[in-house]
């Protein structure tokens, strides 16, 4: 895997006090508004997550993954994880798991591309 | 302070998007790595790929850059813009307001930072130009639209902003040109990518052959995709086998000479270049000489793109490049 392609980021897999916390690095080479940005798909050990109630937290800022696309104008930063985290769900410190994670970018100033960047690592949750 | 007689060398950060991605440097450690390593001292960031702030730049970052600068030794000459249009994906781009005035924030923090030109691109509707222009001779800041594949200097874009160049009439406007629009051959560390992701020879093969026929290069990687499907390719080999026609294109080398007179500076793209100092993809004998001989003494910042599809470092690449670049202009 390219560095450019990545979308698992170095944090990892976490739980927090408001949920599971996973570490995404943006696949560009630039900073992109969130708002070209899209969480297609997150499954755990094989198993498709309900990303309905997921929220992006970012640099001191949190929003609901499902109004992502209203940030025109919050940059996500190339070298930065951003973090889409679960409420409400948990894995046990310590344990392995599976996790496929896609995310999509949009470039803003290439119409009608989007590339999907999908990747699978095994994570130990912390 | 010398007076240049003809083109400079120098670098742009882009070169180094693996070491920056993974991590490994940090703006201030790149910078004096690459001051170390004596690739400056003229350079080019992207503002939206090594600052953080970007498009706004604060007081303060932009005051602990300008040290940056003086305790490395380097020039700031360039900072790449982005003509960001479609910020909702599927939906209307942003009103022509909002993005003559995104223009102006990169502009106002690029000068704040000390560079002396920026890099502007073809997403920004021609029209707007005599908005943005005022502002940029205001600032005393000059801005070159990047001429990058599939463009070149016979594209209708190119032509369209060149109208508008000769009505506008200032020296603030002008040309970046971009190598990997007139690239001879597809780079074989690319081909070599692409058969390390399991591109089968038989769709290589069609890939240099269709790269080399005319007509626009959506076009032909759709013609490639409908082949190689037909043929029972998988599509994960054709996407690696399709990265060529997104980033490079075989028009006319000489065609460059149509855009000496308006260069301000240019991006010296390359892909690989062995121990013989040529680079294996685009001819540089052919087109450094127009720009030396046209006049142009500005900076071409060597340009290593070999991490679309290499995870490898671009410091010793870079090094040839230049070594190269400098034969070439001294010949």
């Amino acid at each position: 895997m390219l560095p450019v392609e990545r979308v698992i980021g170095e944090e990892g897999l976490s739980a927090a006090p408001q949920g599971l916390r996973l570490a995404m690095r943006l696949p560009w080479y630039r900073s992109l508004p969130f708002s070209t940005v899209a969480v297609a798909s997150l499954a755990i050990d094989g198993e498709p997550v309900d990303l309905t109630d997921a929220v992006i937290e970012y640099d001191g800022s949190a929003w609901p993954l499902a109004a992502n696309g209203e940030q025109v104008d919050s940059f996500w930063f190339v070298r930065d994880s951003a973090y889409l985290v679960l409420p409400g769900r948990s894995l046990p410190v310590g344990s392995a798991h599976e996790v496929a994670l896609n995310v999509t970018v949009s470039p803003p100033y290439i119409p009608g591309m989007t590339r999907a960047n999908p990747q699978t690592e095994m994570l130990t949750a912390r | 302070m010398t007076i240049p007689t003809g083109p400079q060398v120098g670098v742009t950060l882009y070169s180094f998007t693996n070491e920056w991605l993974t991590r490994q440097y940090d703006l201030p450690g790149l910078m004096h790595e690459v001051s170390a390593r004596g690739l400056g001292p003229n350079i080019e960031i992207i503002g939206f790929q090594s600052f953080k702030e970007f498009p706004d730049v604060s007081d303060d970052f932009a005051a602990r850059f300008k040290d940056l600068i003086a305790e490395t030794g380097l020039n700031p000459v360039s900072c790449a813009i982005n003509s960001d249009r479609f910020l909702r994906p599927g939906q209307q781009p942003i009103d022509d307001a909002s993005l003559v005035e995104y223009h102006k924030r990169q502009l106002r923090s690029a000068k704040k930072m000390g560079f002396s030109l920026v890099r502007y691109q073809f997403a920004l509707p021609v029209e707007l130009l005599p908005q943005i222009a005022p502002y940029a001779e205001e600032l005393d800041i000059r801005m070159g639209v990047e001429v990058h594949a599939p463009m070149w200097a016979g594209h209708p874009a190119v032509q369209a902003y060149g109208e508008m160049y000769d009505k506008l009439n200032t020296p603030y406007l002008g040309w970046i040109p971009d190598f990997g629009g007139t690239a001879s051959r597809i780079p074989e560390s690319m081909l070599d990518a692409a058969r390390a992701a399991g591109a089968p020879e038989g769709l290589l093969d069609k890939l240099k052959e269709v790269w080399l026929e005319p007509g626009m290069s959506h076009e032909k990687a759709g013609r490639l995709r409908e082949w190689a499907l037909a043929n029972g390719h998988a599509p994960a080999h054709i996407q690696a086998a399709s990265l060529a026609f997104f980033i490079l294109a075989n028009n006319d080398p000489a065609s460059w000479a149509a855009l000496v007179d308006r260069t301000i500076h240019i991006h010296g793209k390359f892909y690989g270049v062995g121990e013989d100092l040529v680079e294996e993809a685009i001819d540089y004998a052919a087109i450094l000489p127009l720009f030396r001989d046209g006049g142009f003494t500005g900076t071409i910042v060597s340009e290593w793109e070999g991490h679309a599809y290499l995870g490898t470092d671009g410091f010793e690449q870079v090094a040839r490049h230049q070594a190269m670049c400098r034969k070439i202009l001294a010949g």
